[in-house]
């Protein structure tokens, strides 16, 4: 077992860029559950758009009263009447909306007289279209009761306002069919770990299995092993041996971390056995991916550089950093020749699975022996390559 | 002497194929991957599309005339272009919503239901025409209740041309540009390229300090000035650096069209104080922290992968949330300050947020100088 010893003393070496590696991967997924939203909506929920209410007109009681309606319906942000400051979480998209109720409004509405509502918005924005709807329809309500609630004591502006707000409770009932969080604001924690997971076992899988074998191509370190009485099947075997005990373990690593962070939530969408299964197809990629690498590059400066290329290629095009969901078509029709795509897909799959039907199942499973069709093509690819160069 | 150094110092930091892949091809690759990713979500993708809805066609809606004139008042071609129904039977209207071809189902009935298979927007719409429906006929019956004189004029305005509908807002903008959010991602990878040009810095401080490399044992009994021999280098490191952030902004803004606004000059000013910052940050590094040259370089991409963190490069929000929060964290990270002079160029008509970036660039590259400078003179090695 000289070999298999040898295999983890040579990769103490890249202990380093490993530890960076994994420290950033969870990093990312400690931000990013910390940001996915914690329970799923049980129903239908309308939609809150972060407004700024900018209200110059404080003494205006249709002000107040518009003021009141948007708190209800929007997300209303806090942001002081400045243009930097509006300006910056409007292009930021903390706020997708600024209402500028203009200095004497309420006055001006009681009147008849034009006094718009300034808005600053994203132009044409279907949140600004929504927005737009919402003070449209309080104002609309307010003058139909102020032109035709009649006159008399009571018809102070009060009640108007209070009338309106009375009505603009009434609503329509709303059925919510199937899963309530298919849609991709309502991804889980664990969704955006499991994906994030290709980024971990690209990088760390590749570094490991390429320093390995940078080191015993070395020219010098290769002839010596070729003449030495360990037969090369056996040398062979025992590498194969490291590689997979260590591929395994960076899987098995990562598979603890998403049972420490999202462990109950797992259990409780009955998803983990998928989930594993899936990220143990993607590692055999990410090995010969790793065996690849390093059966073609010579330097440790020069692998440094593949590695990163190939890690971000792989993740940016398969939909690890931005979802598939919001990706160009053609990109996504290249993309489909990359196992990262069908590791995302596969995840994407099982996040949304609500009845693990064979119908619904067989697609997870297609996308995850495509995965291994991928990992058994590479390392042919490299079987052949290796052969040739020996030979 | 100083031209002597500075040309085969270029020289030297041209022909490091490693350190020309880390400062220029990696962020080439990066800001590729980037445009490749989510270069096409531009605001035309957030813009308002009508919506498509199902409309259940059963007797219930051919009884309910005020649904029927509301659904096609709405989705005429116009101003009001709000929705696209399609009619169908309730078992296909379930089909469609199923494939995801429709938001919602519109099923007509005392009260009118809407169904859905998500929340979002375009369901939070569709809910907001559907209850105007049943808040205007409460509205009325209200008002009628009260002052039923005024049915017959109540009718005759809600009938007009224009109905008792009005638009009460008027857009205003404080500046002409277009709220693209990712351009944030690409002023941070600007942002990282020029901190990036750390590397040229720490391969300088490196190569001229005795216990650190054999051409610093060989340069330090030269007999050229210590000074003249760091500024010829630094210039060197800051020449090439700034060519290859002139590339890169030439491959965002013409190849992939990365809007900058229309201010080249100060767009080039910054990129220069950028790459100023990076080379005295490498320099900072390179001189302070002690030890192997490994640990300089992973100190020196630990922290600017941090820098460029907190200035959006991972998370577009990042900066922002920063800014607001920890305020004082944005002045005194050079990324930060990097990425929003870009940003402030492209979206203020004013140049004071922008030069108060230059400036705390500046400053902070100067104390990187000065304190590296101050290590760096008069060393004496009694044994390397």
């Amino acid at each position: 077992m000289q070999v298999f010893r040898a295999y983890f003393k040579v990769m103490r070496g890249a202990v380093a860029s490993l530890a960076i590696n994994f420290v950033v991967f969870i990093g990312l997924a400690v931000l990013f559950s910390f940001i996915a939203p914690q329970a799923r909506p049980m129903g239908f929920e309308q939609t809150q758009v972060p407004v700024a209410i900018i209200n110059r007109d404080t003494e205006g009681e249709i002000s107040r009263g518009l003021t009141q309606y948007l708190e209800k319906v929007c997300k209303v942000v806090d942001c002081p009447d400045e243009p930097e400051r509006l300006q910056d979480a409007l292009f930021h998209r903390q706020i997708e909306y600024v209402a500028i109720i203009p200095f004497g409004f309420s006055d001006a509405f009681v009147s008849g007289e034009k006094c718009p509502i300034q808005k600053i918005i994203v132009p044409g924005s279907t949140e600004s279209y929504y927005v737009d709807i919402i003070i449209n329809r309080f104002l609309d309500t307010v003058n139909l009761y102020k032109t035709y609630g009649g006159t008399g004591g009571s018809d102070s502006l009060s009640w108007i306002i209070s009338s309106a707000m009375d009505d603009l409770q009434v609503e329509v009932p709303v059925t919510m069919i199937g899963q309530a969080a298919v849609s991709v604001g309502y991804q889980t924690g664990y969704h955006y770990y499991f994906n994030y997971c290709a980024y971990a076992l690209l990088a760390l899988i590749t570094i490991g299995v390429s320093t390995i074998m940078i080191s015993f191509n070395e020219p010098d370190l290769y002839m010596r092993n070729v003449c030495s009485p360990l037969p090369r099947r056996r040398m062979n075997l025992e590498l194969a041996a490291g590689h997979t005990v260590f591929a395994i373990g960076c899987w098995g690593i990562l598979m603890i971390g998403g049972l420490i962070m999202h462990g109950k939530s797992l259990f409780e969408a009955g998803v983990l056995g998928l989930y594993s299964l899936n990220t143990l197809s993607f590692t055999l990629v990410c090995a010969s991916i790793g065996l690849l690498i390093g059966t073609f590059v010579r330097s440790q400066n020069a692998q440094q550089g593949v590695v990163n290329v190939v890690t971000l290629g792989l993740c940016f095009l398969g939909g690890v950093y931005v979802p598939q969901s919001i990706m160009s078509k053609p990109v996504l029709a290249v993309s489909k020749f990359l196992p990262s795509y069908w590791f995302v897909k596969a995840n994407d799959a099982i996040s949304l699975l609500s009845d693990p039907s064979p119908q619904n199942l067989g697609a997870i499973h297609t996308s995850m022996l495509i995965q291994v069709a991928f990992a058994v093509a590479i390392f042919s690819i490299t079987l052949f390559f290796s052969k040739e160069r020996e030979a | 002497m100083f031209g002597h150094v500075f040309s085969y110092r270029l020289k030297c930091l041209v022909r490091d194929r490693d350190l020309v892949f880390w400062t220029l091809i990696f962020s080439i690759l990066l800001g590729t991957m980037f445009h490749v990713a989510f270069g096409h979500l531009t605001t035309e993708s957030e813009k308002f599309q009508p919506i498509e809805v199902a409309v259940v066609d059963n007797e219930d809606y051919r009884n309910d005339p005020s649904l029927q004139a509301i659904l096609e008042e709405l989705s005429s071609a116009g101003q009001n272009h709000m929705l696209d129904p399609v009619y169908a039977d309730e078992k296909g209207a379930e089909e469609l919503l199923n494939e995801g071809a429709v938001s919602g189902i519109i099923t007509a009935g005392e009260p009118v239901r809407l169904t859905v298979k998500e929340p979002g927007i375009y369901q939070s719409i569709l809910k907001m025409i559907l209850d105007e429906h049943l808040q205007t006929t409460k509205t009325v019956a209200n008002i009628i209740s009260r002052n039923p004189q005024v049915v017959s004029d109540l009718i005759e305005g809600m009938q007009s041309e224009n109905g008792y509908r009005r638009d009460y807002t008027e857009q205003i903008s404080f500046s002409g540009v277009v709220p693209n959010i990712n351009l944030v991602y690409f002023y941070a990878l600007l942002a990282m390229a020029c901190m990036h040009s750390g590397f040229w810095g720490l391969r300088n401080a490196i190569d001229i300090q005795a216990d650190l490399s054999d051409l610093g044992a060989r340069r330090s009994v030269a007999p050229t000035h210590k000074m003249v021999v760091v500024l010829a280098d630094s210039a060197a490191a800051l020449v090439i650096s700034f060519f290859e952030i002139l590339i890169l902004l030439a491959y965002l803004s013409l190849a992939l069209g990365v809007k900058f606004g229309s201010q080249i000059g100060y767009v080039m000013l910054t990129c220069l104080a950028g790459c100023i910052a990076g080379v005295s940050y490498g320099s900072f590094i390179g001189t302070l922290v002690r030890g192997h040259e490994g640990v300089k370089t992973g100190i020196l991409i630990g922290s600017t992968m941090a820098m460029s963190f907190l200035a959006g490069l991972m998370w577009v929000d990042m900066k922002y949330i920063v800014s607001v929060k920890v305020p004082f964290l944005s002045y005194i990270n050079p990324a930060a300050l990097i990425a929003d002079a870009f940003y402030s160029l492209y979206v203020f008509d004013t140049h004071r947020r922008f030069f108060i970036n230059i400036g705390m660039l500046c400053l902070i590259s100067a104390v990187f100088c000065v304190a590296s400078f101050a290590i760096l003179r008069r060393d004496e090695y009694a044994s390397i």
